[in-house]
């Protein structure tokens, strides 16, 4: 598996290459939205404004389904939002890999610093067993390791931090919406029913970032083993490299989708 | 963090991802849905506009078609009344006419009737008064031979003395 280097600040540990990611994908999705927004015109519309209005049409259509119609239009500046960076994210793993590759060589020791960043952990013990194993592959002598291998480009949406983020972001929303539309009765639907607690306080924050984790997270596994394969992984990758294109949209889909459905069930009038 | 090997979960990076994805959510709430909602209910409005425009003129179409019936309808009433007007005057001046005439020309036969039968007095009358003078001549003729044969045959003389110087 891939290194990638971490630092910890404010007791927080933070993944210096998932957060590269996810400032890219923010800004291809940024510049996405921004691109296909100028020039606009509410005559026959052409090019990029057809993509973005087809684009909020298809948003605008899964909010509305779920949402009761007053109150959807509120959710589909979210809804897009949600569909693009996660879509985009999705597909940006597939386009190429960026990874540096480290070895203890004549003259050229990675640094201590390095060693740290590449092995931060939650205890000592866990840090020292990562090092040992660190400090054997950069200096493995065997010519067919590739040396310590530092990932730069991935999906964000293949690191749970990025998906937890995402999904207990529209998961407290939702619960803020509930309350502020009316707290004893947030309460009463939230607490009253035991179902309902685990529902809401385990099996969504868990199955909604872990379900578009897993799908581009296993993605990403196999395409890395298929690329290791060599010659005989290029066919299979070719498939599953289409295949990743549709399950990345359709995880996307899916997200935005279910959160709908979480926020219309704190707003709509009945459920 | 909770770390699980090749995977792991760093809180500093979910709350990055969390900050970003809010940011980018202003963002692109500000910069793209803002214009592109605003230019798709722009278009919504000028369509709705254009049907209901279209359908007021078709209805201002269709009023102005039966006003343009109704008074088409009206014109060929009111021509088709001045026609049978003008017509029925025509035929009232020409038989005012004709009547005229004939009473005109009654008046001539009845004025020229007049006009002979007094031509027929009047000759009559005046053969009447010659008549009467010749009646009186005559007699005052007889008469005078009668009285004296003397003079009658003067008279005869004389006028026979006329004849000659007549002659």
């Amino acid at each position: 598996m891939h290194y990638s280097l971490r630092f910890e600040w404010l007791g927080m540990v933070f993944d210096i290459s998932t957060i590269l990611m996810i400032l890219v994908t923010s800004l291809v999705v940024l510049l996405l939205c921004i691109g296909m927004t100028r020039n606009l015109t509410s005559a026959t519309p052409s090019g990029a404004q057809n993509v973005m209005e087809w684009i909020v049409d298809f948003v605008t259509g899964i909010t509305k389904s779920y949402i009761s119609p007053k109150k959807a239009a509120g959710f589909v500046s979210l809804a897009l939002t949600l569909f693009l960076y996660i879509f985009i994210g999705n597909q940006l793993g597939l386009v190429f890999n960026v990874n540096t590759t480290h070895h203890n060589a004549e003259g050229q020791q990675v640094s201590e610093k390095v060693k740290d960043m590449l092995t931060v952990s939650t205890n000592e013990e866990a840090k020292q067993q990562k090092l040992a194993k660190l400090e054997e592959e950069l200096n493995s002598t065997d010519p067919h390791s590739h040396g310590v291998v530092i990932g730069w480009w991935k999906s964000p949406t293949a690191t749970p931090s990025v998906t937890f983020a995402l999904a207990l972001t529209v998961l407290l929303y939702a619960h803020y919406l509930g309350m502020k539309k009316s707290f004893g009765g947030w309460l009463k639907h939230t607490f009253l029913n035991p179902i309902h607690i685990l529902e809401e306080f385990i099996i969504k924050p868990l199955t909604l970032p872990l379900r578009l984790f897993g799908n581009i997270f296993a993605g990403e596994v196999l395409i890395a083993f298929l690329l290791s394969v060599g010659i005989f992984g290029s066919i299979p990758l070719f498939l599953w490299l289409g295949y990743s294109v549709f399950v990345g949209s359709v995880q996307a889909f899916i997200f935005t989708t279910l959160a709908m459905v979480y926020i219309s069930q704190q707003v709509n009038e009945d459920h | 963090m909770l770390d699980f090997g090749a995977v792991s979960l760093e809180w500093g990076t979910l709350l990055t991802q969390a900050i970003v994805f809010l940011l980018l959510l202003l963002l692109v709430r500000k910069l793209a849905m803002g214009p592109i909602v605003g230019i798709m209910e722009k278009r919504r409005q000028h369509i709705e506009n254009q049907i209901s425009t279209a359908e007021r003129n078709r209805a201002e179409a269709e009023a102005l078609l039966a006003e343009q019936r109704r008074v088409l309808d009206e014109a060929r009433a009111e021509s088709k009344a001045i026609i049978d007007r003008a017509t029925k005057q025509a035929s009232d001046e020409a038989n005012k006419i004709v009547a005229e005439a004939q009473a005109a020309s009654e008046r001539l036969k009845a004025d020229a009737s007049a006009e002979l039968a007094r031509e027929v007095e009047k000759a009559k009358l005046e053969l009447r008064e010659q008549m009467t003078s010749l009646s009186v001549l005559l007699a005052s003729k007889i008469i005078e031979k009668e009285l004296d044969e003397a003079a009658q045959k003067s008279t005869v003389d004389k006028f026979l003395a006329q004849v000659g110087d007549r002659l």
